[in-house]
């Protein structure tokens, strides 16, 4: 049956009812489908972390226990945590990722969001070759960065130093940072701004009293996108750090020569940030890829 | 706009020059706004990377610069190559210009006050051998000491005494053995050493510092051991070739790519399309499906190592349902593809949440009137992924791809965490080895430029591939 065939019926006639009836019940069993499809993905997602989790948070004895009981059965204690915790080294080092991270997260949002803001707002000869150099440094392998800041670092004496990580931790962050910004402000309408200044204000206090503020969460989420990313990274910190271990660096050198139990509540401290925080931050992402991909 | 600035103003500012400066604040604003991230990124990363391709691909020791006479003002008197055997033909001291330098081969001087039989006193220089150190202080500096007997030498037994330490100082006085001397002041000359090139084709001559000539234990031939002057070397790259790590980290890098981008593609575009489907709660599926993506590789390396070791998850699970008696070793040097198989599986766990975000993004800016259309016109539910969406995602899965290519090669720490990086290794892995076990930064910097090259190559290609695919279908 065609469109117009479909059309020229009546609406209330058997056939019309009959598609329509038709349609609803394709749609409900292929909503049911979507339903398990997407419970699915969630197990594939959340199983591996509740059971790390669960692992970091139970006597040493069941993490070294064999076979263990399935899943939730799984007798919840804080000794393996404390175990990971009074280990050489391990405090100096949640202390380090977090002055590291805390680094990144203030550089990269005091340098990102005036570039993010030129972008979302003015068009300048030049912008697209920004918006892409700012891509093409997310797009470059980070090994290839390291090697030459290490030797360049040692050579200036602040090799070592929680300095230079978070450093090269902001390098790595300021793309992200200043696509998530610049895709903040543009959401902004500028009507707003125009508004402003129609109404007396100058350029710089209808940015700071109207834009600013309806900006802020997205800002906000931009600094902890890169407080995660510079609390997680691996290879640069490997490479840049010897005393000064951050948490990944001291677990990545201490990984043949520890226990399961370190492994566990280890990896449990390195992905608890993540978990918390992409809650607040995921929807910048996406706003973000939308610009990227225009 | 604004009328009271001019009107308060005596001499108001002519119009046309106004808007001149307006237009050129408005067009330098962008860019003050833009350059601190440029600023930054060319420090941080334009520079180390411009470095980094240099560190593979130059020996800054490659040449030694010698020079006429032992001083560093001298012309040039020719240059050899690091590596070259050389006769030397004589030696001599000079003041230390670099006291922070190693290998150095070092003199010592005095500058001393001798008393002479006839009561006066001379002052000169004289090398350290020539004066017996008789008095020092806490600290160990000399004080005072006597001059030695010349040993060998009957007829003329006094020291020479020079106006500035070295051998090249002019003679002033000779002094008596066993005369008193104060020592006044130390002075530490490194040695220079004549060198004649002693290997065909290279026969140049001239002075260089004890620090780049090793002399061998016969005084008179030696061998030039590093140079001044960098030069262009495919040394580095060759060894990189020659690496007996390379040929495994390089396939098995490539191996991980073919395995994982498909998969998790699928993958991504079936979470994509729940997503899409605006389920109730697809907030929260949205938040779970993203939790992968910030987290660290190194976090979901011990996460699945908790799975696959063998005392594991999965071997529980297997044990609880029957299908094995004992647990299963997957991840051993034995079982080099189950390391692989464990790795492919934390990688699409961890990265498919980005394909995903880029994938929804994408499906976001596809008309809902299109894929109505579609519907209308009797398309089911996979015609209209096939023949609708996928078309309109292709940039959406061009940019995802070269992204996740990219960071596909450079895949580490999940590959140490599952296998220890000795029995499974890869591309990054090998750098980091070269780094800090062997400590050859020129080696790592090689690697770290191959995987640049396979980046950029793999770019060009998608950008390639891809493009051209949506203008033909166009």
């Amino acid at each position: 049956m065609t469109e117009s065939e479909v059309n020229s019926l009546p609406l209330d006639s058997p056939e019309v009812r009959r598609l329509h009836r038709n349609m609803k019940r394709r749609a409900n069993r292929g909503r049911i489908w979507t339903y398990v499809g997407a419970a699915l993905i969630v197990g594939w997602i959340l199983v591996p972390l509740f059971f790390l989790t669960s692992m970091a948070f139970t006597t040493r004895e069941t993490v070294r226990s064999y076979p263990k009981n399935v899943l939730p059965f799984i007798p919840f204690s804080t000794d393996t945590v404390r175990f990971f915790l009074d280990q050489p080294g391990v405090l100096e080092g949640l202390w380090n990722s977090l002055v590291v991270a805390v680094i990144t997260l203030v550089l990269s949002t005091i340098l990102a969001a005036p570039a993010g803001y030129a972008i979302a707002r003015y068009i300048f000869w030049g912008r697209d070759l920004v918006r892409l150099g700012v891509l093409a440094v997310r797009a470059f392998p980070i090994v290839v960065l390291s090697i030459p800041l290490a030797v360049f670092f040692l050579r200036t004496g602040i090799f070592d130093s929680l300095y230079s990580l978070a450093f090269m931790h902001t390098a790595l962050t300021l793309p992200t940072s200043v696509l998530i910004i610049a895709s903040v402000f543009a959401s902004v309408p500028h009507e707003l701004e125009e508004a402003g200044q129609v109404f007396g204000a100058s350029a710089l206090q209808s940015f700071w009293h109207i834009v600013l503020p309806l900006a802020l969460p997205g800002i906000a989420a931009s600094s902890i996108f890169a407080f995660v990313l510079s609390w997680n990274e691996v290879f640069a910190a490997g490479v840049l750090t010897l005393e000064n271990r951050t948490l990944p660096a001291l677990l990545l050198v201490q990984l043949q020569q520890s226990s399961d139990a370190y492994q566990f509540a280890g990896g449990f401290f390195l992905m608890a940030p993540s978990i918390v925080f992409m809650f607040f931050i995921r929807n910048y992402l996406f706003n973000m890829w939308s610009q990227v991909t225009k | 706009m604004n009328s009271s600035t001019p009107a308060s103003t005596n001499e108001p500012i002519p119009q046309a020059q106004k808007s001149t400066l307006r237009i050129f604040q408005r067009a330098a604003t962008p860019y003050l706004l833009v350059a601190p991230v440029l600023i930054f990124l060319a420090f941080f990363f334009a520079y180390p990377m411009f470095e980094g391709l240099r560190l593979a691909i130059w020996d800054d020791e490659a040449v030694l610069a010698l020079r006429e006479g032992p001083s560093l003002s001298a012309s040039e008197s020719g240059r050899l190559p690091q590596g070259v055997t050389v006769e030397v033909l004589n030696r001599q001291g000079n003041l230390l210009t670099d006291a922070t330098a190693t290998d150095l081969l070092t003199e010592t001087w005095f500058r001393v006050a001798v008393a002479q039989p006839d009561k006066s006193t001379v002052e000169g220089w004289a090398p350290e051998s020539r004066i017996r150190v008789r008095e020092e202080n806490a600290d160990g500096t000399p004080l005072a000491g006597t001059v030695r007997p010349k040993l060998g030498e009957p007829d003329d037994p006094r020291t020479t005494l020079r106006d500035d330490p070295g051998e090249g100082g002019a003679e002033i006085s000779f002094v008596e053995p066993r005369a008193q001397a104060a020592i006044l002041e130390v002075a530490i000359l490194e040695v220079w050493f004549n060198v004649r090139g002693a290997d065909p084709g290279e026969s140049a001559q001239g002075w260089a510092p004890s620090r780049f000539v090793q002399v061998f234990g016969d005084g008179v031939t030696g061998r030039i051991d590093r140079g001044t002057a960098g030069e262009f070397t495919t040394e580095f790259i060759k060894k990189m070739f020659n690496d007996h790590f390379f040929d495994p980290a390089w396939r098995t890098t490539l191996l991980l790519l073919v395995l994982i981008i498909p998969a998790q593609f699928v993958l991504a575009l079936l979470m994509a399309l729940v997503i899409h489907a605006r389920l109730k709660f697809n907030s929260w599926f949205l938040y779970v499906f993203t939790i992968p993506m910030g987290m660290s590789d190194l976090a979901v390396g011990t996460l699945f190592f908790s799975i696959f070791t063998g005392n594991g998850l999965l071997n529980s699970i297997l044990e609880g349902l029957g299908i094995i008696d004992s647990p299963h070793v997957f991840l051993s040097s034995q079982t080099r593809n189950w390391i692989i198989v464990a790795i492919v599986v934390a990688e699409i766990w961890r990265s498919t949440s980005i394909v995903m975000v880029i994938l929804v993004s994408g499906l976001q800016a596809i008309p809902d009137e299109n894929l109505e259309a579609a519907e209308l016109f009797g398309a089911s539910y996979w015609q209209r992924v096939r023949h609708v969406m996928l078309p309109l995602l292709k940039p959406s899965v061009q940019v995802a791809l070269i992204l996740r290519t990219i960071l596909a090669l450079q895949v580490f720490a999940v590959v140490i965490a599952l296998g220890g990086g000795d029995t499974v290794t890869v591309l990054t892995n090998e750098t980091f080895r070269q780094y800090s076990d062997f400590r050859n930064n020129n080696v790592a910097a090689a690697y770290a430029l191959f995987v640049m090259v396979l980046s950029l190559a793999s770019a060009f290609l998608y950008l390639r591939t891809v493009r051209t695919d949506t203008e033909i279908e166009r």
